[in-house]
Formats: structure tokens, C-alpha cells, sequence
């Protein structure tokens, strides 16, 4: 009945991250663009695995021949998500040792390196 | 042990850069020389596995069992990771072997002991191994974690100088670059992951058509490869993420560009390989273009040394480009010219690590020396330093392609290979050849000529021997490449094209 | 041995380029040895004279080689050295416009 629809919810997030990083001047919203286009990505994963009607894929206390869902994408999303935090991580360190040096946020200010 | 060489080079580099912390504990030199036998160990792993692999055979280990056979689902369908290690594999494996421990030994010398040294030789380890992972894996959600790695460890060690302000502004725009392309490139995984069920490079290579989401995921392959690869015009994180890391570091950057540039082929050859129409070859050439030209124009006006010569690495992916594109738009009909132009691109590889290694070795000498990188401040460091010196004219030399070095013999490969395509392409690759050897006079002249001028310290005896090294490797390529050729680059480049070998050694064998 | 490497049209062998660059050698060694021969090291005529006037520490740095080139190039480069602006945005935007260019490329 859904259709298709959370793949495209999880691309128009994609692609509000792409437009934030496009649009936005402050270093910190740079992070949360590129934060929200982590978690479009991780979202579309998990749908990828949804199996209609099925249940979460544990064995014990299964009931008999019903479909689960399939649990490699959510291992990939699990090891995405590690990955997006380690990403987000380092990003931020380099914010706050940016702002100690330039005391500005300003990604318009802070071009030292052009040219 | 020999049978588990592709594993360990990539298993070693990671636990022992974790165990370099707890080893600094005890004793200094003994963290140094841990990293230093790490990347020996690296080294010798490379070298074993492409002594198997280059005399024909593809080595799948597979993580787990002991046969891939038994790791095939009803169906055919692979499970398990594996570590496909054909030809090129090897080859990449052999570069990283070579520039690991040297890039090792001149940084255990170069970085300043307060200031997070052991955290930095980690961050480096660490980039070693996901260099190498990315180099063997057969899988693709895997080649996309060992990106990430490299992404992570690489933008480390860019902004290591956190007391300068240029570091951490380089480091913040190469990591969210790095972190955008992985994060393009994941999506491509997702998308073909839906639609065929499976990782495996192989099997999603045998199972391809050319529906509109595998076109869809070629164009977000594509667009993250190529952004991480430093190809024009998304190059722009290079110039400032090679000119603020030490510069004893860099080499191992480069390696990383062009481990990314080799992903970019596995994606288009094996697995688009049967799908794959001339358009997509003629935007690598295009670009290819295009990052040797603004590349080296953008060289010629720059007063910082660091940033001369990364704008010269970033010119000599272009050539990469070129020449292994040039096999790309030939590739369902294979002509002479195609293979001639890929051995060239691939060649190319080996040659540009050396040749901007060593050139990064000496960039790394004069600021050790001089304390200083730009031109304007810089002369007559010819006569204090004249081993620095002598280095650099021949790698410059090498870089613009001048016989009898090595970057003239895989620079000819891709000329003529490129030749036979179109004549425009040649004559672009050869004027930016001159281009580039025009900036490098400059970089010379401005650096080491002129008058005496006294200098206090002396180059580390580390840093001298590893620019020794790489200085007999630059002039052995270039006198004797007919047997490197031979040997190694052409079962690599053939690799490229032997898309039916590569199913037959995963999913049959 | 493997010196030599072939590629399609032609082949590139090490002697030979030994062999030629002899023969360049012995020449420039000719037209050498017609010079002058009054020069000593150490003496005046090697110290640097600008316009006729002895000038202390007088040295070509970088900014002035290939200056005339960089010159006649201003609009091209300064056009390109606008391009690496250092704004992370429009390095964004460059991603985006090949995502756009390769899309176009491939689905069509």
C-alpha cells in the first residue's frame, strides 16, 4: 500500500542534507547536513531489508514458517552508524580546534587555504 | 602462514597500530621500532602475495572457511567475505609495500616527540591497513568500511599541526569530502544490495543488467570514486589536505588517492564491466584532461613548496586517468592501443608514488632545515644540502616525464596508447608534461639555487636514506621497465580486461 | 633483458637513449671547449653586478621565473585561482554538479 514511498522519504532526506551543505555557512549546521545525509543513507539500508509480513529474524521462540526480515542490512547499517559516529566525531574536534584558532564559525571567514 | 599472507596484511597493520600506545608506555624506541616492523611485515605479505598471484593465478581467501567452495549457498551465491586478490590487487599491494616502510622511517624521525607523535604513527598504521584492505577485498560493503578507515585515519594525520590554523581548516574540509563520497558510495552498495540480494563483487558483476537502478548506483559509484580520487573538478581538498599534513606523511596519502583510483577501476571494469557503455570512458578521459591541465596551471602560481607539489601529484592522476580510460572506451573490442595506454595508467601508479614520495621526502628535509616552506623565503639550499637537492632535480625530472627515469616510461605507454584513441589527447598530455616541467624548474630554482646560505641543522639520517631508496627505485624503473613490465604491470592492466576470469576464479572455483 | 619496453607504435630502449644522450655530451663538450679560457673561480668576475652596479646577495627567487608567462596568462589564472575559492560550499557544489553531469550521462 506504501509502495515505494520510505525509499523516496529516505532520498528527499539525502538530498535536504545535500542541499543544508550546499546552503549553509556555519560549520556546525555543515555537521548536521552531513549528519542528516548519514541517516538517510542508514534509513534506506534498514528498508532495503523489510520482508512484508515478517518478523524480526531470531530463532528461538519463532513461530513456524513465518518469513523474517532479513538481517544483513541491518549489520550494515549497525557498521554505518559506527562509521557515522567516528565521522561526526572527528568532524566536530576540528570544529571546536578551528574555533579556538579563528573564533569564528563562519565557513566564508575561515579560507586561509585558497588559491 | 602463507596461506593466510592476504589476511595478515591487513589484520597486522590494525592490531599492532593499537598495540603502539601500550608500547609507548615502556620505551619510546620501542613504538618506533614496532611501526617500523609493522610495515615491514606489510611489505613482505605484498610481496609474497603477488609472487603468487602475478604468475596467473587469482588467490580468493575467504574469511572463515577453508575452501570458497563451501561457502556458496544453493544457488551459487556467495556468503562469506572474501578477499579476491587478482593482479592488480597484488600491484596496489606491492606500491603500499614499498612506500610503508619508508614513509615510516622518515616519520618516527620527523614528528615532534610532545605533540601526539604516538597517536599520529597509530593514526598511519591504521591507514596502512585500510589501504591494504581496500586493495585485496572482493566484497563491497567491505571495500566501503576499509574506505571509511582510510578516510578517518588520513584526515587524522592531516590535521596533526592542531597549533597551526591551516591544519584543522584542511583537515575539516578533506573529512566532510571523504566522509560526502563514502557516504555516495554507500548508497550505490545499498542500491545494488536491494536489487540483487548480495555483496559480493563478483556475483552482483555475474548478475547485472542494465536496469535503471544499476545505472542509477553507477552514477553515485562513479561520483564518490572520483571525488575521492582527487579527479577535477572535486580536486580541491587535495591541494590543502597534502600541503598541511607533515610532509613526511603524504606519500602514504598518495597511496590512499590511488588505491580510491583503483576502486573506481574495479567498480567500472569488473563489475560494469558487461554493461558498460563508451560514454562513461570518455568522461574519465575528459576529466582526466581536465585534472592534469588545472592541476598544473594552478602549480605554477603557488609560493608554498607543499602545495607546489601537491598540485603536481594531483596533475599525474590525471595521466592515471587518461590511460587506463583510454582502455575504458576500447574496452569491448580490446585493440593494442587500449592495453598499451592501460599498462601505462597502471604503470603510472608505482611511478607517481615514487616519484611524489620522494619529492614529499624533500619537501620534508627543507622544512626540517629551514623551518620554512615558502619560496619567497627559500634559496641556496644547494650547497648545505646537496643529496635534498639532487633528489629533488631527478624526481622532478621524473615527474615531467624526461628519459631515462621512470615517469618517462609509463608516460610514453599512455602517450602512444592515447594516441591511437585521438591525437588531441597526446598532445594535451605532452604540453602539460612541459607545463609541469617548467613548474618544477621553478620550484628548484626558488628553493635550491642561488647564492649560500647557511643553514643550523642537519637532515636526519632517517629521512636521507628513505630518500636514497626511493631514488634507486625512481632510476632502476626507468633504465631496466621493460622487465617491471613484463613482470608486474601487465598481468595487472590484463586483469582489468579479464572480467571472465575473475567470476570463473569466485564463483566456480 | 628487459630493457626495452614496446609499446604500439614504436619501443623504448635505455642504450639508446645512453647512446644519443653521449653524442649530445661530446658535443656541448665541443662548443665548450671554443669558450674563454681567462676565468678563475674566486676572483671578481663571478660575484653579481645589476646594471652595472655590485649588489650584495643578489638571487632569482621563484616569484620571477616564469613571471612574463604568468603575466600573459592573468585572466586565465586569476579565473582559475577563483575557482579554488576555499568556501567548503562551493566544493560541495562541484560534487553535486558531476552527480547532476553523470546522471544525465548515464541513465540517458
Amino acid at each position: 500500500m506504501i509502495g515505494n514511498l520510505p525509499f523516496v522519504a529516505c532520498m528527499i532526506l539525502v538530498a535536504l542534507g545535500l542541499w543544508t551543505l550546499l546552503a549553509k555557512r556555519n560549520l556546525i549546521k555543515l555537521v548536521i547536513g552531513m549528519s542528516l545525509i548519514e541517516s538517510g543513507v542508514n534509513l534506506f539500508l534498514v528498508t532495503l531489508g523489510y520482508v512484508r509480513g515478517g518478523i524480526p529474524p531470531i530463532y528461538t521462540f519463532a513461530p513456524e514458517g513465518a518469513p523474517m526480515v532479513l538481517p544483513t542490512p541491518q549489520a550494515l547499517t549497525l557498521t554505518s552508524i559506527v562509521i557515522a559516529v567516528a565521522t561526526t566525531a572527528l568532524m566536530l574536534a576540528f570544529v571546536v580546534v578551528i574555533y579556538r584558532h579563528k573564533g569564528t564559525l563562519d565557513a566564508r571567514k575561515i579560507r586561509d587555504l585558497r588559491g | 602462514m602463507g596461506t593466510h599472507a592476504p589476511i595478515l596484511a591487513i589484520a597486522v597493520p590494525l592490531l599492532g597500530g593499537f598495540a603502539l600506545p601500550l608500547l609507548a608506555r615502556f620505551h619510546k624506541g620501542l613504538r618506533d621500532a614496532w611501526a617500523i616492523v609493522v610495515a615491514l611485515f606489510v611489505s613482505v605479505c605484498a610481496g609474497y602475495v603477488a609472487s603468487r598471484v602475478l604468475s596467473g593465478e587469482i588467490w580468493i581467501y575467504v574469511l572463515g572457511a577453508k575452501n570458497p567452495v563451501d561457502t556458496l549457498a544453493p544457488g551459487g551465491f556467495p556468503i562469506r567475505i572474501m578477499l579476491t586478490v587478482d593482479a592488480l590487487s597484488a600491484f596496489l599491494g606491492i606500491i603500499a609495500g614499498i612506500i610503508g616502510p619508508l614513509m615510516f622511517l622518515s616519520l618516527i624521525r620527523f614528528l615532534p616527540e610532545e605533540e601526539g607523535k604516538t597517536l599520529s604513527l597509530t593514526l598511519a598504521t591504521l591507514l596502512l591497513a585500510g589501504i591494504m584492505g581496500m586493495a585485496y577485498t572482493g566484497d563491497l560493503f567491505n571495500f566501503f568500511v576499509f574506505l571509511e578507515v582510510t578516510s578517518i585515519a588520513a584526515c587524522g594525520i592531516i590535521g596533526f599541526r592542531t597549533w597551526t590554523s591551516r591544519a584543522p581548516e584542511a583537515a575539516f574540509k578533506t573529512m566532510l569530502l571523504y566522509a560526502l563520497s563514502g557516504l555516495f558510495f554507500l548508497l550505490g552498495v545499498a542500491f545494488l544490495y536491494g536489487e540483487y540480494g548480495a555483496l559480493n563483487m563478483a556475483y552482483v558483476s555475474r548478475e547485472i543488467r542494465g536496469t535503471t537502478v544499476d545505472r542509477l548506483a553507477l552514477a553515485l559509484f562513479l561520483s564518490g570514486l572520483l571525488m575521492k580520487a582527487a579527479a577535477a573538478p572535486m580536486h580541491f581538498w587535495a591541494p590543502d589536505a597534502y600541503g598541511e599534513t607533515p610532509p613526511a606523511a603524504t606519500p602514504l596519502l598518495v597511496v590512499n588517492t590511488q588505491v580510491s583510483l583503483y576502486g573506481l577501476w574495479r567498480v567500472l571494469f569488473t563489475l560494469y564491466g558487461g554493461v558498460l557503455d563508451r560514454g562513461v570512458g570518455w568522461l574519465v578521459v575528459a576529466l582526466g584532461l581536465l585534472t592534469m591541465v588545472v592541476a598544473a596551471f594552478m602549480a605554477l602560481v603557488q609560493t608554498d613548496l607543499g602545495r607546489l607539489v601537491a598540485y603536481g601529484a594531483v596533475s599525474q592522476i590525471g595521466y592515471m586517468m587518461l590511460g587506463v580510460g583510454v582502455g575504458l572506451v576500447a574496452l569491448p573490442g580490446k585493440p593494442p592501443y587500449a592495453l598499451v595506454a592501460t599498462q601505462g595508467g597502471v604503470f603510472h601508479m608505482l611511478n607517481d608514488a615514487l616519484t611524489v614520495g620522494l619529492l614529499f621526502l624533500c619537501v620534508a628535509a627543507v622544512e626540517w632545515v629551514r623551518g620554512t616552506r615558502d619560496l619567497r623565503e627559500l634559496g641556496g639550499l644547494g650547497h648545505s644540502l646537496p643529496e635534498v637537492g639532487l633528489c629533488f632535480l631527478l624526481s622532478s625530472l621524473a615527474l615531467a616525464g624526461i628519459p631515462p627515469l621512470n615517469g618517462f616510461a609509463s608516460k610514453i605507454l599512455i602517450y602512444e596508447g592515447s594516441f591511437g584513441l585521438s591525437p588531441i589527447l597526446t598532445a594535451v598530455a605532452v604540453l602539460t608534461s612541459i607545463l609541469l616541467l617548467a613548474v618544477f624548474v621553478r620550484a628548484f630554482q626558488g628553493a635550491f639555487l642561488g647564492p649560500r646560505v647557511e643553514v643550523g641543522k642537519k637532515v636526519p639520517w632517517q629521512l636521507l636514506l628513505a630518500m636514497g631508496i626511493l631514488a634507486v627505485g625512481i632510476v632502476v624503473f626507468g633504465l631496466v621497465p621493460g622487465f617491471f613490465v613484463e613482470k608486474m604491470v601487465g598481468p595487472a592492466a590484463e586483469a582489468l580486461f579479464s572480467r571472465s576470469a575473475y567470476l570463473f576464479a569466485v564463483l566456480r572455483g | 633483458m628487459g630493457v626495452e619496453i614496446l609499446t604500439g607504435q614504436g619501443f623504448w630502449h635505455a642504450l639508446v637513449w645512453f647512446a644519443a644522450a653521449l653524442g649530445v655530451f661530446l658535443l656541448s663538450l665541443a662548443i665548450w671547449s671554443m669558450g674563454r679560457r681567462e676565468f678563475r673561480r674566486g676572483t671578481e668576475a663571478e660575484l653579481p653586478f645589476v646594471s652595472g652596479e655590485r649588489v650584495e646577495d643578489a638571487r632569482v627567487g621563484a616569484p620571477h621565473l616564469y613571471w612574463g608567462f604568468a603575466e600573459a596568462l592573468k585572466p586565465f589564472l586569476e579565473r582559475l585561482r577563483n575557482f579554488h575559492s576555499g568556501f567548503i560550499g562551493d566544493y560541495v557544489g562541484w560534487f553535486a554538479v558531476i552527480l547532476a553531469v553523470i546522471l544525465l550521462l548515464v541513465m540517458a
